[in-house]
């Protein structure tokens, strides 16, 4: 590339203001010996001045307040969120240690031994079975009720 | 008046506002939509073209920075983190949507030569009227949102090299490359519709 293709390849970028002071130099003094490149500075100058002052879109009015309004309520949304999540987990601590604390109180009561249907409930294995079942059904069940919450409030 | 603007934000670095934020003051939000709406709005208005979608991104934005104003780098330059926000919702917007070229109809079913003239101005003063900017504000409409971008943050926002690669988050050299595209592909887009407008009239 000879020194007047390298310096109009500049020229956009120089429009722009973004050539460091060794190129700058360097564009002018071609440009003073260069009618081609001397007019297409002109041109780029054009440019450069028109994308300054292009026509302004000014924000429109109660842009703040409307922005204000829908950060208080996302914020409302995110804290009901918090608040079912934290709501779940002390519900699922609670099952657990009540669980495990009646099957402590329901072994002392039947000495161990409490049989329905030819499985002794008391056991170890078919108390965490079954609790694990109760459990599970239980969070299904608030983890439907709470995203149809969610959805009437969308719908809403 | 961009360069005043400007100017007026010299030395501002957001620190007392974050600072205000983080403690919950609900009146800090409110000084930061009021000192960037303006510049914020026409960023957003430039990246996606319409003004309801750039308001729904506006809000969004700064939903976008009270979520994360627990993990903002304070080193980190706030305007251009402000705008890198935006862009990448912007952006994200624009994925999800297609495209449009200067040739192709937009969702009005008229090109955009087409548009101007229904809008009942004499496209050819326009033209020639570089100083109104209608013009040049539509064939940028009409360029890929990385070009968008660069001219609307080097012209209009007036930042610098290394602010518009943070706000773009490519490298310096990218960030002038795309500039250089982009305004050669400007000049392009108006030398052709300049001549296509001239035949027209």
């Amino acid at each position: 590339m000879n020194e007047h293709e390298s310096v109009r390849a500049m020229l956009p970028l120089g429009a722009a203001g973004l050539l460091d002071p060794d190129e700058v130099r360097r564009v002018e003094e071609h440009a003073r010996t260069c009618e081609l490149c001397r007019s297409d500075l002109e041109t780029w100058s054009v440019y450069a001045q028109g994308l300054r002052k292009l026509p302004q879109p000014s924000a429109p009015a109660g842009l703040m307040e409307r922005t204000r309004a829908r950060i208080i309520q996302e914020h409302a949304v995110a804290a009901g969120r918090r608040r079912h999540a934290w709501l779940l987990g002390a519900l699922a601590a609670f099952g657990w240690t009540s669980s495990l604390a009646f099957w402590v109180v329901a072994r002392a009561l039947t000495g161990g031994v409490f049989t329905v249907m030819g499985v002794n409930w008391v056991n170890g294995l078919a108390w965490s079975l079954g609790s694990t079942v109760v459990a599970w059904t239980t969070a299904a069940a608030a983890a439907m009720m709470l995203g149809r919450g969610r959805e009437m409030r969308r719908f809403l | 008046m961009i360069l005043a603007a400007t100017m007026s934000l010299e030395g501002f670095t957001g620190d007392r506002e974050i600072a205000r934020l983080r403690k919950g003051d609900p009146d800090a939000i409110t000084d930061l939509i009021g000192r960037y709406q303006h510049r914020l709005y026409r960023f957003l208005v430039r990246m996606v073209g319409d003004p309801a979608t750039a308001e729904d991104l506006f809000q969004q934005t700064w939903i976008r920075l009270m979520e994360k104003i627990g993990s903002y780098d304070a080193r980190r330059n706030f305007e251009a983190w402000l705008f890198a926000i935006a862009r990448n919702l912007a952006i994200d917007h624009l994925r999800r949507r297609r495209g449009i070229s200067l040739d192709e109809p937009d969702d009005s079913g008229r090109a955009p030569v087409e548009r101007l003239e229904a809008a009942g101005q004499d496209v050819l003063t326009q033209l020639l009227d570089f100083e109104r900017g209608a013009l040049l504000a539509a064939a940028i409409g009409e360029l890929p949102a990385i070009h968008r971008e660069v001219l609307t943050l080097r012209f209009e926002e007036d930042m610098k090299l290394e602010q518009i690669a943070e706000v773009a988050g490519v490298p310096l050299s990218t960030v002038k490359s795309r500039l250089h595209r982009a305004l050669e592909s400007l000049r392009t887009r108006i030398e052709a519709l300049g001549k296509g407008l001239y035949e027209r009239t």
